[in-house]
């Protein structure tokens, strides 16, 4: 494929002759509307005002085509769509035979929402370069969008005929056969499209429609359970090459960004080196990369990263954060904990730092502290079975029963799945010191429900204990001989002793209530 | 018709359709003067692109529709405002609108949302909850021209980011419960810098921020509510929610309530009859698009547009997404048939928030009306004054294939809420239209009065979820069902407003959430019916 180097052009230039006017464009070229430069990375606009001004001093019709062509191609990468429009147009028109120009004005035409003007461009590429199949794809797509399923079923069965394992292919085919309510044929196509490409799996969010039309609920709720986010992505050297296009901090940022998501982090790592190259004081630059070092292994990279950070912007919640979990895990506690106040000093509504520094402050010791932070964190993140359980546990070791119990209520609300929070408050409903906190009832039938989902021996012991509390000495001793038998299993040996001892009161008979 | 139970009141046609556009904007000539203001300072401050709703309501219960607006503010360290902006109360005089603000004892200066109306103490007066970015407000209407604040005594100030809500009676005690949507946890701390692909700088969107989980509050039927949104399941479930609609799904007699997550698969909380609820969306086919992608939901409406008589979703989305409707099979399981039905045609350029299923030329089917406008920056528009204003649409129902009506709406706007009702009393739908930062719109129907039609007024202010099956013979049943919510931030007119296009009324029946049907026979078209029970 013929590509220009713009920059090799350019120095070939001299600033005089780049702001030189051309006269008499052929016929037929439109004018480009000129976006406002203002406020763009200067790398950005740079390229941008090079890349333009190229055109006034070409004069061969080849290249000034090209020129377009590439002008187009920047303005489309940056979003700048109406110029990448008018800069495609231009080219197609000067080099009517380049199939790339009428490629990239139909993929932007398409993201536009101008489905009549994008299905044009492709056929016009399609018919200057037939084999190019993402183009075919693409085709079918815009054709799919405008509600013409046949026609598009008619382009994707041929890209099939020459591709069998095409997953875009497949996938389009799936959502026909979806639209028809044609479920068996379109879980075939869907089940093909993940078993071509199994990184697709927002596929099985179709798929699992295409079964749940079948009746087959299982498998369709075992399908939604696996859906996520990657869509099918033609393999499509053009567009791809438009990414590599972008230049300075954001660029770098971004694909950073996208490689980080995708657990690339050593490339994640190069980027976001680049990013902080491009712009040295950039403060997420230094905190994305710190975050990427640490994945690759690095340490000692990451948090110099971070102390960057701090140094640039000394309020950064984020770094704070981040600097703090490395130095936690390093054993630097006291530090940690510093740069954890500094963090929810910061963002106070912050719940994860509220819990690393309850948690902190936990292990060195400062319960009273740490109370506090367990319960703002629970407060922020209802959804965090540690902030709730962090809070219960301390509450438990200060003697302070009832309100431990009423924690463990609320996060029963919140989390009623949670087998913890579950085991947890029966343990307390069924052994509390304070008798007026028991209830017998309810704890044995929180304990049997955690047994039923995991049968250790601590939950076995707490069901025998639910049972004592409520009277059930017989059946109770029955559960801690289980739960005899389970410590035995699972070890240490040390733990058995006390259990016998509780197992003999229970034989004992009446009253057997824990502590009694 | 049973004269126990029934008052029929006629009222007067008032204003004949003369203009060949179908809707006129009205604002200036009716004395609609409020101008939004998002208090734009160049931070890029969030809530600032995505206010504000407005109502339609009969708060006086003189028979014609008022209107409320929600206004922005200056977040931040900014300079404030003086006189400090607030939502504005316009009472409706004859189709002159009138500001008594000052007199209403409404003083909303928050930074507002959105609004909900409802009757929440039964006592024939409707109410005002306003959400905001901020703690949200409760106003109780006193039934003599005043609203006080009782958000304090009925618990209901939740202090976070909500955009929309919603008032149902989730456990059919007759008492209107609260769902409040939040969005995500942004602070003016908490402000990070966003980029447009361009590099420059822009607004950022929901996902840079952790979602919130939404409220639901119960009514106890004392003047108080209680926080059930643990015990109900509806917290344990974040979510960047903007759009609201509560209907009965699966037509089990039990309302259900769907939720629009910007950027996030959507909520279908289905009502479990114990005061609980569970997130079915995925299954029920009315999370995501057909391809499994989220979008970016926006505003919502449930109505039943190919008149098999359940209720099908309606979702807006943002620009590079198509608006998405959910058809309903009849027990709550729903298909995304967007293309097949010709929503997605003509929606990718636009970012759409608020809409409705209205028959707004009275042919029987239901009709859509979406208000636009971006959020981010339009690069093509760099430059010029209005660079985020969009024009809205109309897409017409043509017996289940939706036709955008091209040409109907000309000026752009950054269009947010919009709450409908027929607001001249003539017999078709009219239309408020809040702009972020600019002028409201009132667009007064001028087609749908040549069709004949029935209305139907609940009568009840906090009555939401009553059915009304219109029967025509030769024809299938229509059915609608009364509600404020849905929308974009806003609130709607809960009379019930039927287009009969060129059949002839038979009957219309009116179906109770508890399973309780009445039919009345022999009503004449071209007239409301108020129904009150005794």
């Amino acid at each position: 494929m013929k590509t220009l180097s713009l920059l090799s052009l350019l120095s070939l230039l001299s600033l005089q002759s780049l702001t030189a006017q051309t006269t008499g464009q052929p016929p037929g070229v439109q004018p480009i509307p000129a976006p406002s430069l203002e406020g763009l990375e200067p790398e950005v606009a740079a390229q941008l005002r090079d890349a333009r001004a190229l055109i006034d001093v070409l004069t061969a019709p080849a290249e000034v085509a090209e020129a377009y062509g590439e002008l187009g191609r920047l303005y489309h990468t940056y979003s700048l769509s109406e110029a990448a429009a008018a800069a495609y147009a231009n080219a197609a028109l000067l080099a009517p035979k380049d199939f790339r120009w009428h490629y990239y004005a139909g993929y932007l035409a398409q993201a536009m929402g101008r489905s009549a003007e994008a299905e044009v461009s492709y056929e016009k590429a399609l018919e200057l370069q037939p084999g190019f199949v993402p183009g075919w794809i693409h085709l079918a797509e815009v054709l799919l969008a405008g509600n013409h399923p046949d026609d598009a079923e008619r382009i994707l069965k041929q890209v099939l005929g020459s591709d069998p394992r095409n997953a875009a292919a497949r996938a389009g085919l799936g959502e026909i056969a979806l639209s028809r309510r044609q479920f068996r044929e379109a879980a075939e196509h869907l089940e093909a499209a993940l078993a071509a490409a199994p990184e697709a799996d927002r596929l099985h969010h179709p798929l699992a429609l295409a079964y749940r039309g079948l009746g087959d609920m299982e498998r369709a709720r075992d399908h939604l359970a696996k859906a996520g986010r990657v869509g099918v992505r033609p393999a499509d050297p053009l567009i791809e090459e438009l990414a590599q296009l972008r230049q300075g901090e954001m660029a770098h940022l971004l694909r950073g960004r996208v490689a980080f998501r995708f657990g690339r982090f050593a490339d994640a790592a190069a980027e976001f080196r680049k990013a902080v190259e491009a712009r040295p004081a950039s403060v997420p630059a230094r905190i994305n990369l710190g975050a990427a070092l640490v994945q690759t292994g690095d340490r000692r990279g990451a948090v110099e990263q971070f102390q960057e950070a701090l140094k640039l912007a000394p309020d950064n919640g984020t770094a704070h954060y981040n600097l703090a979990l490395l130095l936690a895990q390093d054993g630097y506690e006291a530090d940690a904990v510093k740069h954890l106040e500094e963090a929810v000093r910061i963002e106070p509504r912050d719940g994860a730092a509220h819990l690393e520094l309850a948690q902190a402050l936990e292990r060195t010791g400062k319960s009273a502290m740490a109370l506090i932070h367990y319960e703002k964190a629970a407060g922020l993140l209802p959804q965090d079975e540690r902030a709730w359980m962090g809070e219960a546990n301390l509450l438990v070791g200060s003697q302070r029963f009832r309100e431990a119990r009423d924690v463990l209520e609320t996060a029963q609300g919140n989390l009623p799945g949670s087998g913890r929070i579950v085991h947890g408050l029966a343990r307390l409903l069924a052994a509390a010191p304070d008798p007026a906190l028991r209830d017998g009832k309810r704890a044995l039938e929180l304990a049997l429900q955690v047994h039923a989902a995991r049968g250790t021996a601590t939950h076995i012991e707490t069901v025998a204990l639910a049972l004592a509390e409520s009277g059930r000495c017989d059946e109770a001793a029955e559960w801690q001989g289980k739960a005899i038998e389970a410590a035995r299993q699972e070890g240490p040996p040390e733990r058995v002793p006390p259990m016998e001892k509780e197992l003999a009161r229970y034989t004992a008979g009446a009253p057997c209530r824990p502590g009694g | 018709m049973d004269p126990r139970k029934l008052v029929c009141i006629l009222v007067a046609v008032a204003w004949p359709a003369l203009a060949a556009d179908p809707f006129v904007d009205a604002a200036a000539q009716s004395g609609l003067d409020f101008v939004h203001f998002n208090g734009m300072s160049g931070e890029m401050y969030f809530p600032e692109m995505m206010g504000q709703g407005g109502a339609l309501f009969d708060y006086d219960n003189d028979g014609d529709l008022d209107a409320y607006f929600v206004q922005g503010s200056v977040l931040g360290t900014g300079k404030p405002v003086v006189p400090a902006p607030r939502g504005r109360l316009y009472r409706n005089d004859s189709l002159r609108f009138v500001d008594v603000t000052e007199s209403s004892g409404l003083d909303a200066r928050d930074y507002g949302m959105g609004v909900a109306t409802g009757d929440i103490d039964n006592d024939g007066w409707v109410d005002l909850y306003l959400t905001n970015y901020g703690a949200n407000r409760m106003y109780r209407n006193n039934g003599d021209g005043t609203f006080a604040d009782v958000t304090q005594r009925t618990g209901t100030g939740d202090p976070r980011w909500s955009v929309s809500a919603s008032f149902f009676d989730m456990d059919r005690d007759g008492w209107l419960d609260l769902y409040v949507v939040n969005y995500v946890d942004w602070s003016v701390e908490k402000n990070p810098k966003c980029f447009a692909a361009s590099s420059r700088r822009d607004y950022c969107g929901p996902a840079d921020f952790p979602p919130l989980p939404h409220t639901l509050y119960r009514n106890r039927g004392d003047g108080t509510f209680a926080d059930v949104s643990a015990r109900s399941g509806i917290a344990r479930q974040p979510g960047p929610g903007l759009g609201v609609i509560a209907f009965d799904a699966d037509r089990d007699g039990w309302t259900d309530v769907y939720v629009a997550n910007d950027g996030a698969p959507s909520f279908l909380w289905m009502n479990q009859r114990d005061g609980t609820f569970r997130d079915d969306a995925l299954l029920a086919g009315a999370a995501v698009n057909r391809r499994g992608q989220a979008e970016a939901g926006m505003g919502v409406d449930a109505g039943d547009f190919d008149a098999d008589g359940d209720e099908d979703i309606f979702v807006t989305h943002l620009s590079g997404e198509t608006n998405t409707l959910y058809v309903n099979d009849g027990t709550g399981m729903f298909e995304d048939r967007s293309t097949e039905t010709g929503a997605a045609l003509g929606s990718l350029p636009f970012t759409s928030f608020g809409t409705s299923w209205i028959d707004y030329d009275n042919d029987g089917w239901l009709d859509l009306f979406i208000t636009s406008g971006a959020v981010r920056i339009q690069e093509s528009r760099t430059g010029d004054p209005f660079p985020l204003a969009q024009t809205d649409q109309l897409y017409r129902n043509a017996g289940g294939r939706l036709e955008e009506v091209p040409g109907v709406f000309k000026t752009p706007g950054v269009g947010r809420g919009a709450a409908f009702g027929d607001v001249d009393n003539d017999g078709d739908m009219d239309i408020l239209v809040l702009y972020n930062n600019g002028p409201a719109r009132l667009l007064l129907n001028q087609v749908g009065g040549q069709q004949s039609w029935i209305g139907v007024d609940g009568g009840i202010p906090g009555e939401p979820g009553v059915q009304v099956e219109v029967l025509r013979p030769g024809a299938p049943a229509l059915w609608r069902r009364s509600h404020t919510d849905g929308s974009y931030a806003s609130a709607s007119d809960p009379r019930v407003l039927v287009g009969l296009g060129d059949k002839p009324l038979s009957a219309v029946r009116i179906h109770r959430p508890g399973g309780k049907v009445e039919e009345w026979r022999g009503l004449p078209a071209g007239r409301y019916v108020i129904r009150k029970e005794r």
